[in-house]
């Protein structure tokens, strides 16, 4: 405590997104000098809270407390002016701006009262990126465009930006995840200096082993509530990875006898899958078979499915069904019996304001003829609608009238009516209520009855663990794991999406 | 890395381009026009360019700022029809005064109403200001239901002065892009170009994006004032139509400037050279003995092509990586 002190605390934190809980009761505690991990399972609410206290999120109940007293920040600018400022997990970088114009941005040095001190910016921008020298390429320069740079520089310039402040507390939202090593360690013994100046630090981090390096203290987060604080001495990675499980198995067990997948012919066999994101994927499945895809948010699980449906471009062997093939657009995948539940139903899934009708028929119109047989499209989207347990006021009725967990039906709806031979499911209960989701479970066991070949990518580990036969996990676009059988729990698949340097299955 | 250079080079001199096709249109104009640069034509050629240059100068504002605004013609016409109602033939300095001051203030009002709609009840500024322009045309028409009036010959003889041996309307332009290159350097410009650019990180980081965004069509309004000053000095009367064409020749002149109609960056000295340009393409085509309805046809094709640009380059690129 040199020349600074700030102590916050966050007490009760609720925070609704419409109906669903991203914060229930969450505390938060740090103080000067002092680095406090702030950890949880995919959908935790870590991301929420840390934007509460910049101001960017206000929350709908809860205390927050700066040095004793208690404030609210209505917009960030508040927060910025108390010495709060975060380096965020999604950039917050203007993309045609250069890297000295971003990181000086609302605080420029002027000359006079008006005109921004270019010279100034320039001298201060270069001792900023002192700190990170030898660690990154010569594009990295103050008047390079941000979008020049490559990820992990641009997450150094975040860092600095956040940095220019001289804020009093700083938040590093996975502020390590595009870092390479080398940069990591800069960034730990730059966090060392800060914690002697008595800045105070909240670390987000998925890496269990730079918490155990850096952490004075951790918090952990499960389901919008915090459930435990306590000195890094006095936990270990065991204990934090069950805190962050928990102890409940909600979600169903293996939903019923398995045919046995082995035995069934290969509906989907990959080799060498790579695109910009993916670095080599391997994967097989046979018809039956519901494989599952883990992992962190963003670890490529959605370009992994994008790339099998033709949406991006991907090189590497495919083979569909006995054949080899590659697929340059959708339309290719779909005559091939391969259909795609896109993740946003409601940009990718559904036109919402159409019906139910159109919506379920859209990519079997051909089928009908000219002029289409309308009556026969109903008859099978009725039909389609009785198998989902559809509940809506009509086939007319558009599908924006419809419940979160109804709508997403109508997405599947559409491509059951095309009888697919791979199903590729993007995350599809994400917002679905739990009768919904029961439903939609009862489904899949009944796709894979009739033979169907699944992927499933779901950011909810529950049901990869009750549904899956087996589940890859992703982690930098490759696959660090394979888990099933005994290796399939909860513990497992925390362990390998989080830690860095794995050597399980595969 | 060529490629990183291109971009560097794009976009710290956006006009790059427009300075090209400047000097092309200039050198074609002064083949088929050969005393363009007298000083006889050269004031005849500014003083047609000047409002439609505070005009670009504006559009290129909003533009850079994340929007769009389809309403400047029509508070030309409406700025216009203000002026001659005010100022006749008679009328003394005081009055001139006050006219002027009314003008300025009727244009920054209909930039403040464009810009309460588009930043604060955050209505889309492509059907707002579309919607507002048939408002200030409506007014327009209601102060002047049809064309006439006449300014003293005091004022538009000093709009044909030319001190120091150019035209007082090249020497305003001049200024126009002065004031940019200095505007260039202010924090304003800076948070001009963020909220443009990503609004969401802007926001962020801090940056007022909304009274951003509002400032941004209170200039283009004032601009728009200044814009209808100079046409209504250089015609020395009023027509409640005469702004209605243009809107689109605005936005086309930015786009040529080299700006991005999606906003965060190029810039007004490139929408001044757009400007030249597309005047100096209507000499020409009027030199070639061409109908004028050609000039509409360039002014859209420029327009479409801006539009598409993108979308080509990618799919032209995306071509040659799958070859």
């Amino acid at each position: 405590m040199k020349n600074m002190s700030v102590s916050l605390s966050a007490r009760d934190m609720v925070k609704h997104y419409g109906g669903v809980v991203a914060l229930s009761d969450a505390d938060l505690d740090v103080r000067s000098g002092q680095v406090l991990a702030f950890i949880g399972a995919n959908g935790s609410g870590k991301s929420t809270l840390c934007k509460i206290i910049t101001g960017v999120v206000e929350p709908d109940a809860g205390r927050l407390s700066l040095d004793g007293e208690r404030v609210t920040f209505p917009s960030p600018q508040v927060a910025k002016k108390q010495g709060i400022a975060a380096v965020y997990q999604e950039l917050s970088l203007i993309p045609d701006m250069t890297v000295a114009e971003n990181i000086w941005l609302t605080h420029e040095p002027l000359t006079g009262r008006l005109l921004v001190d270019s010279k100034s910016v320039e001298q201060k921008t270069r001792e900023l990126l002192d700190l990170f020298s030898g660690t990154y390429s010569e594009g990295l320069e103050p008047g390079a465009p941000v979008s020049t740079l490559s990820p992990d520089e641009r997450q150094i310039v975040e860092i600095l930006k956040a940095l220019s402040l001289n804020p009093r507390l700083m938040i590093l939202d996975e502020a390590t995840a595009s870092l390479d090593a080398q940069q990591v360690d800069r960034l730990f013994s730059l966090i060392a200096n800060w914690k002697e100046e008595g800045k105070a630090i909240v670390f987000v981090s998925h890496r269990m082993e730079e918490i155990m390096r850096i952490a004075d203290c951790v918090s952990v987060l499960r389901n919008g509530e915090t459930v435990k604080t306590s000195p890094i001495g006095d936990t270990d990675e065991e204990e934090l990875v069950e805190l962050m499980v928990g102890g409940t198995q909600a979600i169903p067990d293996q939903l019923d006898e398995t045919l046995e997948p082995s035995e069934a012919a290969k509906r989907l066999a990959v080799s060498g899958l790579q695109t910009r994101v993916l670095k080599g994927i391997d994967l097989e499945v046979r018809d039956g078979e519901l494989l599952g895809i883990g992992g962190l948010r963003g670890q490529g699980q959605s370009d992994l499915l994008l790339a099998l449906f033709g949406v991006i471009p991907c090189s590497g062997r495919v083979v569909l069904s006995g054949a080899e093939v590659h697929f340059t657009h959708p339309r290719q995948a779909m005559s091939e019996g391969v259909a795609l539940v896109p993740g946003d139903r409601a940009t990718e899934g559904l036109l919402m304001r159409r019906s139910v009708l159109e919506n379920l028929q859209l990519p079997s119109w051909q089928k009908y003829g000219f002029p289409l047989s309308m009556d026969k499209a109903r008859r099978d989207a009725n039909r389609v609608a009785d198998t989902l347990n559809l509940v809506m006021a009509g086939l007319s009725a558009p599908v924006n009238s419809l419940s979160g967990g109804n709508a997403q039906k109508v997405v599947l709806g559409k491509w059951l009516l095309r009888d697919p031979k791979l199903l590729l499911l993007n995350d599809p209960t994400k917002g679905v209520d739990v009768g919904t989701k029961q439903e939609f479970y009862n489904l899949l066991a009944q796709l894979r009855r009739e033979g169907t070949a699944i992927v499933f990518y779901s950011t909810d580990d529950q049901e990869l663990l009750g549904l899956c036969d087996r589940v890859l996990v992703l982690r930098d676009g490759e696959v660090t794991a394979e888990l099933s059988g005994s290796t399939l729990t909860h513990a497992e698949l925390v362990r390998a999406s989080m830690e860095s340097n794995q050597g399980n299955g595969v | 890395m060529n490629d990183i250079r291109l971009k560097r080079l794009s976009l710290r001199h956006p006009y790059l381009f427009a300075l090209f096709l400047l000097i092309t249109a200039l050198g074609v104009n002064l083949y088929v026009q050969p005393n363009l640069f007298s000083q006889r034509v050269l004031s005849g050629n500014m003083r047609i360019f000047l409002p439609l240059m505070f005009l670009s100068a504006g559009q290129a504002i909003v533009v850079v700022g994340g929007g769009i605004d389809l309403s400047m013609g029509a508070m030309v016409s409406m700025v216009n029809a203000i002026l001659v109602t005010l100022i006749t033939r008679e009328s003394g300095t005081s009055d001139i005064v006050t006219g002027i001051l009314a003008a300025l203030g009727a244009g920054m009002v209909a930039g403040l109403a464009n810009g309460l709609s588009v930043a604060y009840v955050r209505l889309q500024p492509i059907v707002t200001t579309y919607a507002t322009s048939f408002i200030f045309s409506g007014i327009a028409l209601w102060i002047l239901p049809r064309p006439g009036g006449l300014l003293p010959s005091g004022m538009t003889e000093l709009y044909r002065a030319t001190p120091l041996g150019l035209p007082l309307a090249l020497w305003i332009a001049l200024l126009i892009g002065l004031v940019w290159v200095g505007a260039r350097r202010t924090r304003y410009a800076r948070f001009l170009f963020a909220v443009g650019g990503e609004p969401e990180s802007a926001y962020a980081t801090g940056v007022p994006v909304s009274l951003m965004r509002l400032s941004t069509y209170v200039i283009a309004g004032l601009l728009s004032s200044l814009s209808a000053l100079a046409l209504t000095l250089n015609t020395g009367t009023g027509d409640p139509r005469i702004g209605e064409a243009m809107t689109l020749t605005s936005i086309v002149a930015v786009v040529l400037g080299g700006t991005r109609l999606s906003g965060g960056q190029g810039g007004i000295i490139g929408t001044l050279m757009g400007v030249v340009v597309l005047g100096t393409i209507r000499n020409i085509i009027s030199f070639a003995n061409v109908p004028t309805w050609w000039q509409t046809l360039v002014d859209a094709l420029i327009i479409v092509g801006a539009l598409a640009g993108p979308g080509l380059i990618r799919l032209i690129r995306g071509g040659s990586e799958e070859a």
